[in-house]
């Protein structure tokens, strides 16, 4: 969480095409342009005779920076990274990455932002370690020639080696844990958001995720970390935000 | 370079359907078996009654064969809804969603493996009722049934698009698709002619593409007389395909739509 400066494109950017951060700010949301992802005024309410779980939300993310969200379970940690992460849509407000919405270009949105959702879920049971992570690399709709080389450096990188070959569903729930988090690196996305990403990994798992991050804050990436208020975390955030009562408190 | 990269992404999920088929290494044995048995049963039926206006027991059999065939197609079909209910059970629908190549592509790229299946599986049906049960095929016009079949296909497609926009609005996979089949294979005629409905039932089975599909490939297949001509039938096949796949379509998007604004996308 940063004032709106203004810094230099990260070099995944550049090949993305994306807008050039140096252009003249005009009064039509100018700060959200120059922003990777950038929340503002977000309303959500499940039902009619519930309060709402988020109210008027602004949050913006600058490049380069890691975000820790914390709160009470129920707070809607989970519902805001939802709504920026473009998959269920805020009654009111928006959620733009480089200011723009998912609804405004849903495979861009998707190509710079990479969400991984708290759980043990979006895995398919039946197929190998390697497959999952081919047949991700071709979802996220990675150069036809990198796929190869891609899948098996994060293969690596996450040390899935002796896993590769092994169905998911005949691996740990912490090996499942890992693998789920290669998935959301695996395409180096410019924006990370990570659901209790601690879940069911050890120490070796968790020194891996760290890995990973401080490869993405290498690329002048964007991440946003969220997990309950209480869990303890030794790695250092730029930012720290509560979320209570529906609306973001500095912690 | 964006259309090469849909079209690997599509050539990824038919990869990982065939994947996970064949990670139950059963499955093929048993759908085999079911072909197998229901052609015994239709064998012995068709020498057993004789139905009018077919000339033979042969010709009836021939009849209900390449219905048993279209039959698995149907299936297929219909298949697709419970495909992404179960993606919606595993979190994978989310992660599709969330993807690039993103969930209207995602599931209509699920149907071609199911297809492709069902292809070879009505092939297979045909193979053993030559090979086992003495059917005789009309080798002429039978490479003319390939086309044929697909064209039938991209009219039926859009019935699986459309139980699965509504398995993603109910949440419930098999949303009455058992009574649909049940229904088509009566009024579309795959187990017998449809001139032994009441009228009003025939009028019904114009209204539907299997009908038409079905008569085509009887009349390329075994030489079954058509009740219109082949251009009328292909015609109709494409009128299907070109009014309901837009509209399965949108009601896949609309659906998917409606499930992120309610929020109710994530649930399964």
């Amino acid at each position: 969480m940063t004032p709106h400066s203004l810094q230099e494109p990260a070099p995944a950017s550049e090949r993305l095409a994306l807008p050039p951060l140096d252009r003249p700010l005009s009064p039509a949301m100018p700060a959200d342009q120059g922003m990777p992802l950038t929340l503002r005024g977000v309303h959500k309410r499940w039902h009619k005779s519930q309060a709402p779980v988020l109210e008027g939300v602004d949050l913006t993310l600058d490049l380069g920076t890691s975000t820790w969200l914390g709160g009470r379970n129920g707070a809607g940690k989970t519902t805001l990274l939802r709504i920026a992460a473009g998959l269920i849509d805020p009654d009111r407000g928006r959620a733009q990455v480089w200011g723009f919405t998912a609804a405004e270009n849903r495979a861009r949105y998707h190509r710079l932002l990479s969400f991984l959702p708290a759980g043990d879920r979006g895995l398919y049971a039946r197929l190998t370690v390697r497959r999952q992570l081919r047949f991700w690399a071709r979802i996220a709709m990675l150069e036809a020639a990198l796929v190869r080389a891609r899948v098996e450096e994060t293969i690596d990188a996450f040390d899935l080696g002796e896993l590769a070959d092994r169905r998911v569903d005949r691996i740990s729930m912490g090996q499942r844990q890992r693998l789920r988090i290669a998935m959301t690196f695996l395409a180096r996305p410019e924006i990370v958001l990570l659901d209790e990403p601690l879940t069911s990994l050890d120490a070796e798992g968790a020194e891996i995720l760290e890995r990973a991050i401080a490869e993405l804050m290498e690329r002048n990436g964007t991440l946003l970390w969220c997990s309950p208020s209480g869990e303890p975390l030794e790695r250092h955030f730029d930012a720290r935000w509560i979320l209570a009562g529906g609306r973001l408190v500095q912690e | 370079m964006a259309l090469r990269h849909a079209g690997l992404a599509f050539g990824a999920v038919m990869r990982r359907d065939l994947h996970v088929y064949l990670s139950y290494r059963t499955r093929l044995v048993s759908q085999v078996l079911t072909s197998v048995f229901s052609l015994t049963l239709f064998y012995y039926v068709s020498r057993l009654v004789h139905v009018s206006g077919f000339p033979s027991p042969a010709s009836y059999f021939g009849f209900v064969v390449v219905g048993i065939a279209l039959v698995s197609v149907l299936y297929s079909c219909f298949s697709i809804s419970e495909m992404v209910r179960q993606e919606l059970i595993a979190g994978t629908f989310e992660r599709l969603l969330l993807s690039p190549f993103g969930a209207i592509r995602g599931v209509v790229a699920m149907t071609i493996f199911p297809l492709l299946y069902a292809f070879m599986l009505a092939a297979l049906t045909l193979g053993i009722g030559c090979a086992v049960f003495g059917l005789q095929l009309h080798w002429s016009t039978v490479p003319l049934s390939v086309p044929a079949l697909a064209l039938a296909l991209l009219s039926f497609l859009p019935f699986g698009l459309l139980f699965a926009a509504l398995t993603i609005a109910t949440k419930q996979g098999s949303v009455g698709t058992s009574w649909v089949i049940a229904l088509i294979s009566i009024v579309g005629g795959l187990y017998f002619p449809i001139s032994l409905l009441p009228e009003w039932a025939q009028t019904a089975s114009h209204l539907q593409p299997f009908t038409p599909a079905t008569e085509l490939l009887r009349h390329l297949l075994v030489d079954s007389p058509l009740q219109t001509s082949t251009a009328t039938a292909i015609a109709k096949l494409v009128g299907f395909a070109v009014v309901l796949m837009p509209a399965s379509l949108f009601a896949l998007h609309h659906a998917i739509r409606i499930g992120q604004r309610r929020g109710t996308i994530i649930e399964y």
